[in-house]
């Protein structure tokens, strides 16, 4: 299929226009005089736009088919389901107009679980990014077995966040984990924690998971972001003799600003939606006392006695709205466009 | 403009492509006749290892012996509910679901009935109790695909160590000897206790059986009874006042906590069915026995049976192949055979005499003397169905140390009682 489109006369098209197009005017002016000339153009630009459309979809085709079969189709589900009422059997019945709203509302479980929410994103982005930046420090630097450091750091991004969840879990088990009996061994503790089991503990220890399954992604955006700052600025710096804290402050926070910025919109967005970790290691702990939005959205929808695909898509609507919100504030915050501007 | 007319003209172009695509495929798979299906969609909830190869092979033979497909779909327990609840909001039914609960499926209209796909002899097979416990206004939906019953395990080592000389038959007893292997020390606890949200309904169905408790008197919720109040606050004490269970009870789930407690020899006692007894005796580590629940009112010990079900969903064309579909899993070498593989119990009179003939299977005779009698949860009410997620989800809270048994247990019978 691709062969037919790259020989076939409508292929050249979309491909060819850009590079044809500065060379145009330069080879009309070598025709003087030509009558010609402005209809064979005009012909020529006529067979472009009508080539096009066909090229366009020939060749758009596939991703608009996935967006709308991926993004938009499911998107547009979730909002009419959201004002369905559904028997618990997932069966749809009626239009309920607001009620599922209402009752996401209503629910005496949504502060508890808004405020989850806010710490988890809040505690996950915030220490993550400080350790990112510390991280991406020392792997830019050229030492002896970086390459090793480097691929070290990226395993825990690699692995399927299922697998890593389950891992932890079973290291933070209270009777079995490897961490309980490391510090019992060591004498930190005189009696195993209930690193799972706990209020106290339970999201502590999710939002060190969180930090750990998050930093690669960071680290490896402001190792980039690092690594675009010219030297010679450095050099500059020196010259005028400024301290290390100096430069750091500077020279190197103000050119990071825009790795900065992408890397905690995307990391609220990511770690906002992430649902194995919490449903994981909270897997055995009873009620919605440490759910976060997506896995009380979840639980609303398939295992609590609510069991509403109804109000669960409330629910989900409810979160774009919240994260949107939430990231339309942090970029206000920090004034965007005007950083853009600067770098 | 000219370009954004164009662009728009894209848009819809692919718009209609990709609506065209979807209602082609949707059109594809639901254009089989109504004469009579060619293939049927049977999901099956993962037991263990041994669910994938029995059922593959009964496919082989529901096509050798129909001329039938049968697509078969194993689901982990975990998923299955969330599975079967998105082919119904797709409307993307299946012919065979195996499930836990069935009530809410039926009272929605979507299953077939006894009457309609099963044979009368295989109905008059199947255990009265489970009938029961399947039918719903007089109308037999859920029929039994295997069964279980709970019963007390015992580490008969520590029980040695402890000193103590046979099970506890009363609640009192109990309490002193799980206090005795507390003692014991060295990480031993005296009873494992999975409150957490995986079986906690199971937990407490069997021990409020054995004081006279129950979910339904006659057509009317009784959750907040006193005699259910009593149990459930017993079952509270046993962790903050008696302190003879693991850390944490309400967050243990069963089989990653309760049971793997039991299985390294660390626990005393804990609830467990035959499923317990096949890989504890595969693995040989602990030596155990099984008896009957300690007593809480002092009158014999109640047993608590548990039954899946195989229910049929009423789609133009598939009543034959359904019907096809049971009468080949009742026959007595198909289901028996898959029960034995799963370490279950019979659902049939025929298998339960099959078992009990069976010397291989001398222990189970604990369990099948106690089958017919077996308490059930009201899984015949489709109330049952919130009921049940409400307690797996919640109990844990409960028995928490700033718990409230009885408030716990008056909110939710305030909430079935509303429900109906």
């Amino acid at each position: 299929m691709n062969q037919v489109i790259a020989s076939g006369q409508p292929g050249k098209g979309l491909g060819a226009s850009r590079t044809l197009a500065p060379g145009l005017p330069k080879g009309e002016a070598a025709a003087p005089g030509s009558g010609a000339a402005p209809a064979r153009r005009k012909r020529r630009r006529n067979d472009h736009s009508a080539a096009s459309i066909g090229v366009a979809l020939l060749w758009l085709g596939p991703v608009l088919i996935l967006i709308f079969g991926v993004v938009i189709y499911p998107a547009i589900a979730l909002l009419i389901a959201s004002f369905g009422t559904f028997s618990i059997t997932g069966l749809y019945r009626s239009f309920a107009g607001f009620t599922n709203y209402v009752n996401l509302l209503a629910s005496p479980d949504l502060g508890q679980v808004m405020w989850n929410t806010f710490v988890w994103v809040a505690a996950v982005v915030i220490l993550t990014n400080l350790i990112a930046l510390g991280l991406a420090q020392f792997l830019s630097k050229e030492f002896f077995g970086r390459r090793f450091v480097r691929w070290a750091v990226i395993i825990p991004w690699a692995a399927a966040l299922v697998m890593t969840s389950q891992l932890f879990r079973l290291m933070f088990d209270y009777y079995h984990g490897i961490i309980n009996q490391m510090l019992l061994g060591l004498h930190i503790i005189a009696k195993p924690i209930d690193w799972l089991g706990s209020s106290t503990f339970i999201m502590p220890t999710m939002i060190a998971v969180g930090i750990f399954v998050t930093l690669p992604f960071t680290a490896y955006l402001f190792v980039a972001g690092l690594n675009a700052i010219p030297s010679d600025v450095y050099e500059a710096a020196r010259i005028d003799g400024a301290t290390p804290w100096q430069t750091y402050r500077a020279i190197t926070l103000p050119l990071l600003r825009p790795a900065i910025l992408i890397a905690v919109v995307l990391n609220m967005i990511y770690v906002f939606n992430s649902f194995p970790l919490i449903y994981i290691m909270n897997g055995s702990n009873p009620g919605y006392g440490n759910d976060t939005m997506i896995t009380y959205m979840y639980k609303v929808a398939f295992q609590g006695a609510t069991h509403d695909v109804g109000m669960s898509a409330a629910t989900g609507i409810f979160n774009v709205i919240v994260i949107l919100i939430a990231v339309g504030i942090y970029l206000r915050f920090t004034n965007w466009r005007q950083g853009d501007q600067e770098s | 403009m000219k370009k954004s007319l164009r662009l728009g003209a894209i848009l819809a172009t692919a718009a209609i492509a990709t609506m065209a695509l979807v209602s082609c495929s949707s059109g594809g798979s639901s254009s089989s006749s109504t004469s009579g299906t060619k293939s049927i969609k049977v999901v099956i909830a993962e037991y263990s290892n041994a669910t994938k190869p029995f059922w593959t092979a009964f496919a082989k033979k529901y096509k050798a012996t129909t001329g039938i497909t049968m697509n078969l779909q194993i689901i982990s327990w975990t998923d299955i509910n969330q599975a079967s609840s998105t082919m119904i909001q797709t409307g993307n039914l299946p012919d065979i679901l195996n499930e836990n609960s069935y009530a809410s499926y039926a009272s929605d209209g979507l299953l077939y009935d006894s009457s309609q796909v099963l044979p009368a002899a295989t109905k008059a097979d199947i255990i009265p109790a489970f009938v029961q416990s399947g039918t719903v206004n007089g109308k037999f939906y859920g029929m039994p695909d295997l069964s279980s019953v709970r019963a007390m395990f015992y580490n008969k080592d520590l029980f040695k160590q402890a000193g103590i000389a046979a099970p506890p038959t009363t609640w009192n007893e109990f309490v002193a000897d799980a206090q005795k292997i507390q003692a014991l020390g060295n990480g031993n606890v005296g009873y494992a206790q999975p409150l957490g949200p995986e079986e906690a309904q199971a937990e407490f169905a069997i021990w409020l059986f054995n004081n006279g408790g129950a979910f339904k008197q006659g057509n009317k919720w009784v959750l907040n009874s006193a005699a259910n109040v009593k149990t459930l606050q017993f079952m509270k004490d046993l962790s903050t006042k008696y302190h003879v269970t693991q850390n944490n009870p309400g967050a243990t789930n069963r089989t990653d906590g309760a049971f793997a407690l039991f299985g390294q020899g660390k626990a005393g006692m804990v609830v467990g069915f035959s499923p317990l007894s096949g890989t504890l005796d595969a693995a040989k580590t602990v030596n155990y026995g099984i008896a009957p629940m300690p007593s809480g009112d002092g009158k014999a010990p109640q047993t608590y049976g548990v039954t899946d079900y195989l229910m049929s969903f009423k789609k133009p064309g598939n009543q034959e192949a359904v019907k096809a579909f049971y009468k080949l899993y009742y026959q007595p070498d198909q289901i028996n055979t898959w029960i034995k593989a799963e370490n279950f119990l019979p659902a049939t009179t025929s298998g339960v005499k099959v078992f009990q003939d069976d010397p291989k299977l001398a222990n189970l005779k604990v369990y099948l003397d106690t089958l017919p009698n077996a308490h059930l949860t009201p899984t015949d009410d489709p109330e049952w169905d919130k009921v049940k997620l409400a307690l797996q989800q919640t109990l844990g809270l409960a028995v928490a140390p700033n718990g409230d048994p009885q408030k716990y247990l008056d909110n939710l019978q305030a909430q079935a009682v509303a429900g109906k």
